[in-house]
């Protein structure tokens, strides 16, 4: 039997226990839930701060995309049209990934500016083929004009008009190569002497320039080269001129060189600083391709449309060295396979263009050197009528007559081979001076006897009478 | 000079007398006879001066001619002969008057008349 105070002791010892064990429990309660408050106050402070950076941060990338938009994007703009233009880089490092946009820009900028380009061109090329077809027409009557009166005051008036003409030829002509157009004009196999005469006459200039002629008679531009070489020189001649003193003289050297022919330009004028030559040698050099807008206000033509057409002729333009006279020296090398000859005496070169100073005889055209030009086989090498020319079919740019050829020339009355020309009609010649002084070795005139020509006269009296009778008989006169 | 320089002359006429249309002397008519006076070419003549002055080494030619040949217009071998003449280097003379030149009529006939004796 279990007796009363046991109960209670064992009831008060059970319910300390339990007082015990809950009281523990409240204590490890407590302090987890401490922990806790300390785990959140801890993940407040860091949701905050990371609130705070990512506002940060959202403002450092509009501030971005602001800096991008008013300053970096203009800027990019404004420096596909002027290279110099500094692009400024982003605020920080936020702004890393905006550099793709500018990237985007700059390509899209691009593609719109070649756009637009090629249709300016376009537009400007039809423009000025039509106005170089108008002067060229222009030009045909002029110079029938100037055939047909013989006024001097008239033609004064002509040669002006003729040379206002050939300027803005020359002008309207530089445009459309600049904006791709062909040179316009198909001309024959031309002396290159007068494809440089020919350029030198499109410009103001023109009394200024000396051209110093030190090739072969003869040496000419096959056909499709001799307008790419007048367009070349006159552009070259034009820009010498404009930067040089007016009572400086303008010197143009032709010289032969082993791939071919050069052109140098010598201008006695102010010359180019390092960089304004090394762009004029990247123009000149046709390899980049020209952008209308990048020529400048007013457009400067020239050195784009030089490059334009030795990139399309296979021409070379060089300007990289200083010239002697302190200007600027340009110098164009027409290479052999742009070549030709012509022969000078049958076809001689413009009366305006520089005589050769080289002798003629020792490069009178034989037969077998006409053979060793290149390219000889589509019949425009002309090659003399005769071997040995005529006396009268010298040419007019030989040099001061040597005393040493005199004695190998046949006296004025020989019967020398009459000079053919391709039309197979023969060719007038001068008259001999009536005070020639004859030659004592031999008679005046070997070929006729005293009879043969007493025939002649008779005939030609008895005709004369014939005709004067029948004239009177007939009464009235037939016009 | 014969068929093949039919293009478009590549040097205009204006450039051989460096724009100068107004001769130095009139005298000059469109069958003037020129003779070159013979004798070397002083050194440094405009090189159309030269060209006419080649032409006419040695021999005569009218103003017409020597135009023809040069291929330049009449009015600017007259500026070249006559600045030629002022240098002494070429003589003109005039041109035989019209009414002095037979009747063109009857060299016509003339020359008709030689053909027919030549059959």
């Amino acid at each position: 039997m279990i007796e009363i105070p046991e109960l209670a002791a064992g009831g008060l010892a059970a319910g300390t226990l339990s007082a015990f064990a809950l009281g523990g429990g409240l204590l490890r309660a407590r302090r987890a839930r401490a922990r806790q408050q300390a785990e959140i106050e801890a993940l407040r402070a860091r949701l905050d701060a990371t609130g705070q950076e990512l506002d940060r941060a959202a403002a450092a990338f509009t501030a971005e995309i602001e800096h991008l938009v008013t300053k970096r994007m203009p800027a990019e703009a404004t420096r596909s049209a002027h290279t110099h233009v500094q692009v400024p880089g982003p605020l920080g490092p936020a702004g890393t990934g905006t550099d793709r946009v500018l990237e985007g820009l700059r390509n899209a900028i691009a593609h719109e500016r070649k756009r637009v380009d090629a249709a300016a061109r376009a537009g400007m090329r039809g423009t000025t083929r039509e106005i170089q077809a108008g002067l060229y027409r222009l030009q045909d009557v002029l110079h029938g004009l100037q055939q047909r009166y013989d006024d001097p005051e008239l033609a004064q008036t002509l040669f002006a008009l003729d040379h206002e003409n050939e300027q803005s030829l020359r002008r309207a002509q530089v445009a459309a190569v600049v904006c791709g157009a062909w040179v316009g004009l198909a001309r024959e196999e031309s002396h290159l002497v007068d494809a440089v005469t020919g350029g030198q006459a499109r410009l103001v200039g023109y009394h200024r320039i000396q051209v110093h002629h030190h090739l072969e008679p003869g040496t000419a531009l096959v056909s499709h080269a001799v307008e790419p070489v007048a367009i070349i020189v006159a552009e070259l001649l034009d820009n010498a001129l404009r930067h040089s003193s007016p009572d400086t003289a303008v010197v143009v050297n032709l010289e032969r060189a082993h791939h071919g022919v050069t052109v140098t330009v010598d201008d006695a004028g102010v010359g180019m600083a390092p960089d304004e030559r090394a762009r004029a040698q990247r123009m000149v050099a046709g390899s980049e391709p020209i952008l209308l807008s990048e020529l400048g206000d007013p457009p400067r033509m020239g050195l784009a449309a030089i490059g334009q057409l030795t990139r399309q002729f296979d021409l070379t333009v060089d300007l990289s060295t200083p010239s002697p006279y302190g200007g600027v020296r340009a110098v164009l090398l027409v290479k052999n396979h742009l070549l030709s000859y012509i022969d000078p005496v049958l076809h001689p070169a413009s009366a305006s263009a520089a005589p050769t100073t080289r002798q003629q005889e020792e490069h009178e055209p034989q037969p077998d050197q006409v053979h060793l030009v290149p390219g000889g086989a589509d019949g425009t090498r002309r090659r003399p009528a005769s071997p040995e020319p005529a006396p009268g079919t010298r040419s007019p740019f030989e040099p001061a007559p040597t005393p040493a050829p005199a004695p190998a020339r046949p006296a004025p009355a020989d019967p020398v081979p009459e000079p053919v020309g391709e039309d197979g009609l023969p060719r007038r010649r001068r008259r001999a001076p009536a005070a020639a002084p004859a030659d004592p070795r031999r008679p005046a005139s070997p070929s006729r006897t005293p009879e043969e020509s007493a025939a002649a006269l008779g005939a030609l009296q008895s005709a004369t009478n014939a005709a004067r009778r029948a004239a009177a008989s007939e009464g009235s006169d037939p016009r | 000079m014969t068929g093949r320089r039919s293009g478009r002359p590549l040097v205009p006429a204006y450039l051989s007398t460096g724009g100068v249309a107004r001769p130095s002397r009139n005298s000059l008519e469109r069958l003037s006879v020129l003779t070159g006076a013979g004798g070397p070419p002083p050194a440094g003549l405009p090189s159309a001066q030269a060209a006419l002055l080649g032409l006419l080494d040695g021999g005569s030619l009218t103003v017409m001619e020597s135009a023809a040949l040069l291929r330049l217009p009449v009015s600017a071998v007259r500026v070249l002969a006559a600045a030629l003449i002022d240098q002494g280097l070429v003589s003109a003379r005039p041109p035989v008057p019209p009414a002095a030149l037979p009747d063109r009529d009857l060299l016509k006939r003339v020359a008709d008349g030689l053909r027919a004796l030549k059959l």
